[in-house]
């Protein structure tokens, strides 16, 4: 396998960075669950989750092992669809938990 | 309003320019003794004197905000939003209306979890 080039390197910092953030902010809103059962947080905290740590690490994980080649090149469109469901699912699940109250 | 010893006194910290300042200025936002310091530009001692006289009077309410590695400290907010003064059949009738100072949600939890409750349940 070919050596990273630094903007690659960059590339997967920012993305496992995104995931820890969004993980711990997700992880907060579910915290706002518990102690609240506040079901707006519950959701907030779904789609925080799925937009952030969950999209990044299919993304992240999908492009491993696209590269190392444990998945067929084929897979690249699926796994970006996969992506963008889960960024979809998770701002549409933020966007709801905007709107209903308790 | 009872008495005219006690009128006598609020007049008497309402006439005071720097404790007018500090009405003013934590009328804004709640504030500790040093920001209100550094805000009204005066001397540490004088903003404890005069914050001390205004909560005598109700005039100020104070906040303790709790840091999680200790050192809490003291916040103060006006708490006056309205001042009159009557005269009528040979008496002065004073009035004092209290608000609640504006309050971002959640801005007194210690946990970031109550407060982003808070805060997002109120936007």
């Amino acid at each position: 396998m070919a050596a990273w080039t630094l903007v690659q390197w960059l590339i997967a910092a920012l993305a496992f960075g995104s995931t820890v953030v969004g993980g711990y902010v997700g992880y907060q809103a579910y915290r706002g669950f518990r102690r609240h059962h506040s079901r707006t947080m519950q959701y907030l905290s779904l789609g925080l989750i799925s937009l952030t740590a969950v999209s990044f690490g299919v993304a992240f994980a999908g492009s491993v092992l696209l590269r190392r080649g444990y998945l067929p090149a084929s897979y690249q469109q699926p796994l970006t669809l996969a992506t963008r469901t889960f960024q979809f699912v998770g701002v549409s699940l933020i966007a709801y938990s905007l709107h209903r109250r308790g | 309003m009872s008495g005219d010893s006690e009128l006598a006194a609020l007049l008497d910290v309402l006439s005071d320019d720097y404790a007018r300042s500090i009405l003013a200025a934590t009328s804004v936002r709640p504030m500790s003794a040093k920001q209100i310091a550094e805000e009204c530009d005066m001397s540490g001692p004088t903003v404890y004197r005069r914050v001390e006289r205004l909560r005598e009077h109700d005039l100020v309410e104070e906040q303790t905000r709790v840091r999680v590695g200790g050192n809490d400290y003291n916040t103060y907010a006006a708490t006056l939003s309205e001042f009159s003064l009557q005269l009528d059949e040979g008496s002065f009738e004073a009035t004092l209306e209290a608000a609640p100072p504006p309050e971002f949600p959640g801005q007194h939890e210690d946990d970031a979890a109550d407060r982003f409750t808070k805060m997002w349940e109120h936007l």
